[in-house]
């Protein structure tokens, strides 16, 4: 386990990104922060940019005018990050896959510019707020 | 008035009705009465926008949208007209005829059309003569120019569950060449000695993604501009290939906060072309469910605007005691946002009579957290000092741009689709429009605060007068035609059309949400304001905007070097804390 790692595994930062979802995973992601989560006192903090993230929660199907903003705030974020794909949308295109202005799921706009990135799953429309912390927990247990 | 004519030879028996065909006089061209409270008018394209002038100022009627249909001969224009106070909906159709697909900007007098022109100019190819903004609206930059996704011969690809389009041959496709090309939508150069400070796309704890680019002048803003896109995904297009029934379930997903609403519209909207009438018990249960999401939805703004405003305690607060509701639309319906309750002819899940007590309870809870949430929020000297007099929308324009909700509410204008337009259990319960004339941001959050009481009314009423009988009627088959289903969202009104062919699912589906609405009247709200109070003038109408200061970076247009240093920060801080403390 490299330094890195080591560091990502406590306290992850994380920075809320939205790229077409229909702000109901963005309504549990803040849930997390309000006082029947609390995701705080487990360390997890939501910060206001990208350069201060150890963690991406990717909410939304990914569409076209979002996905080149997506390569750029993963750009922005320092590595090693873990990407959580929230919700059926940014896992696979969930309901909107065949939609017009859908672009590619989140994993392969991401992959597109890092192909070793640690990318997370948490399916579910939406997914409960006990599933986002349980996601996180795995994968940050698996790492 | 029995000289005016329906097209089928009978007399229109609507008195709303004829005193608009009277008014419009020789533009007219065919007038169908649909209902007593629904009428359609067809219009000479030539003169539509001295017939929008008439509706608007005359019939003082306010545009809830307009929808385009493309038709054998053309592109059909319907402007759809809200007469709220006589509770009546007329709809003004004009043809923009082949091969041009052209017609007269309404957008040019009132700004009401703005964007929805801009928007059918996009996905539909239609041209607006006069038009004083034709920018790309709602498609992405890389999208390529002449594809328009609701024109009858645009095909998208399949795509399998791994998100993997079948081809990428398609009219759509990404055009490499446009890519390199400046974006579709640039902003204005600034003036000299003005500057533009971009908020957005992404912003910290901002739900959606939006792009504003205020211009400044020293700290006031003279202009404003938004660009979205980032979160269309092209819903009305693929409502069209889904079946009825399937529909309702992508509704709900065009917003997750209004996932009662949406589906309630388009399904009145279903109701009304097959002429049927869900069961008293089923027009109960929907109210339950739209007013619980109507608490949920208040309280979660009560919080953020809390927060936005540093004010966390608030924010805290208000998202604990929402919990409890969250909980009652867990127990009832499934879930705790995405309902999948309605669907046409009435509801999928009743609630049985046992969880009455529990919903009651729940309700009965919140009582006295939301009066010690409206009385820190409303005695505050604090909030008073920040709060009154900013972001100021008149009625005048509140009505220009046709704002909806309790964004029209707060500035004297007592729209409320639950009210004006009946359906549900709202005719048979007691409840109140609340509203304010000032207009200001304290208005809205007064609004909105005093709503949530009435929304608790609403409930307790419908829980303890629900009566017994069937949750839903059985529907076979929708009939061809077309009708128009509105309902008020926690937002503002959300407003669908709906047109079959008599076939398994819609051939057009036009959705139009309220923020669409009361997005544009930030341009009278937010010019001549403080950078600083744009904030939470943009959050005023509910998008879930936050903290401009953060994000905001301001640069000198000339020479390109930052302005607001940290330390200037700090000094107009202390300066403003002073003042205010003054004139607290």
């Amino acid at each position: 386990m490299g330094l890195g790692i080591w560091g990502l595994k406590r306290s992850p930062w994380v920075y809320h990104v939205n790229v077409g979802a229909c702000n109901n995973c963005d309504i549990e992601v803040l849930e997390l922060l309000t006082p029947r989560y609390d995701v705080e006192r487990l360390g997890m903090v939501l910060v206001g940019s990208p350069r201060h993230a150890d963690a991406l929660l990717v909410t939304g199907c990914c569409t076209r005018q979002a996905a080149p903003r997506l390569m750029e705030v993963y750009t922005q974020t320092p590595k090693p990050c873990i990407v959580f794909c929230i919700g059926s949308c940014a896992c696979t295109g969930g309901i909107f896959r065949h939609c017009y202005h859908f672009a590619r799921p989140v994993d392969e706009v991401i992959r597109e510019i890092d192909p070793d990135a640690i990318i997370a799953y948490v399916p579910g429309c939406p997914p409960k707020p006990e599933a986002m912390i349980a996601g996180a927990a795995a994968a940050l247990s698996t790492l | 008035m029995s000289e005016i004519q329906d097209v089928t030879g009978e007399a229109i028996e609507s008195a709303v009705l004829s005193r608009v065909v009277t008014a419009l006089g020789g533009m007219v061209l065919e007038v169908t009465e649909q209902n007593p409270r629904r009428g359609w008018v067809r219009v000479d394209p030539a003169r539509i926008r001295e017939a929008s002038r008439i509706m608007f100022a005359e019939q003082k009627a306010r545009l809830a949208t307009v929808s385009g249909l493309e038709v054998r001969d053309g592109i059909d224009m319907l402007y759809h007209w809200c007469l709220d106070s006589e509770h009546y909906i007329v709809t003004l159709k004009a043809l923009a005829a082949r091969p041009a697909m052209e017609i007269d900007s309404v957008g040019q007098d009132l700004p009401a059309a703005n964007w929805i022109e801009r928007e059918m100019h996009d996905l539909l190819g239609a041209e607006f003569r006069g038009h004083p903004d034709m920018r790309r609206l709602i498609l992405a930059d890389d999208w390529p120019e002449g594809a328009y996704p609701l024109r009858r011969d645009f095909h998208v690809p399949r795509v399998d569950p791994t998100g993997k389009r079948e081809t990428n041959e398609w009219a759509g496709a990404r055009d490499e060449k446009k890519l390199q090309q400046p974006p579709a939508s640039q902003p204005k150069t600034p003036k000299p000695g003005r500057t533009l400070i971009n908020i957005g796309p992404f912003h910290p704890l901002q739900e959606e993604m939006e792009f504003f680019q205020l211009y400044c002048e020293g700290e006031t803003v003279v202009d404003m501009d938004v660009r979205i896109s980032y979160n269309h995904r092209g819903i009305e297009e693929f409502s069209s290939r889904l079946t009825w029934d399937q529909v309702p379930f992508l509704v709900e997903r065009v917003c997750g906060i209004c996932s009662a609403s949406h589906p309630w519209a388009y399904i009145r909207a279903v109701e009304e072309i097959c002429g049927i009438q869900a069961p008293p018990r089923a027009e109960y249960l929907r109210t339950i469910v739209a007013e619980l999401e109507r608490l949920h939805s208040h309280m979660l703004w009560i919080g953020l605007a809390g927060h936005f405003l540093g004010y966390n305690t608030v924010w805290m607060w208000a998202w604990k005691y929402r919990e409890p509701v969250m909980d009652i639309l867990e127990l009832t319906t499934g879930s705790r946002i995405h309902y999948a309750n309605n669907r046409i002819g009435g509801v999928r899940r009743d609630i049985p009579p046992d969880l009455y007590p529990e919903i009651r309870k729940a309700v009965d809870s919140l009582k006295a957290p939301l009066e010690l949430i409206t009385n820190a929020f409303l005695d505050d000297p604090v909030l008073h000092a920040r709060l009154k007099g900013v972001g100021v929308l008149s009625k005048e324009d509140a009505l220009r741009w046709g704002a909806t909700g309790p964004t029209a509410r707060a500035s004297g204008v007592p729209i409320d689709a639950r009210r004006d337009y009946p359906h549900g259990a709202y005719e048979e319960v007691d409840w109140e429009v609340i509203t304010q004339p000032e207009g200001d941001v304290f208005a809205k959050a007064v609004v909105r605060c005093l709503e949530c009481f009435e929304s608790v009314k609403i409930i307790e009423q419908c829980v303890d007068r629900i009566p017994d009988g069937p949750i839903a009627v059985e529907v076979n088959h929708v009939p061809p035609g077309e009708a128009v289903g509105n309902y008020e969202a926690p937002r503002g009104e959300t407003f669908h059309y709906v047109r079959s062919d008599g076939g398994a699912g819609p051939v057009r589906h036009k959705i139009r949400a309220p923020t669409y609405m009361n997005l544009p009247s930030f341009k009278s709200s937010c010019i001549g304001e403080h950078i600083s109070d744009v904030t939470i003038t943009l959050a005023s109408i509910d998008p879930c905007y936050s903290c401009t200061e953060r994000m905001a970076r301001l640069v000198d247009a000339e020479t390109g070097k930052p302005l607001g240093t940290f330390d200037d920060m700090v000094r107009i801080s202390q300066e403003r804390t002073r003042r205010l403390r003054k004139e607290v």
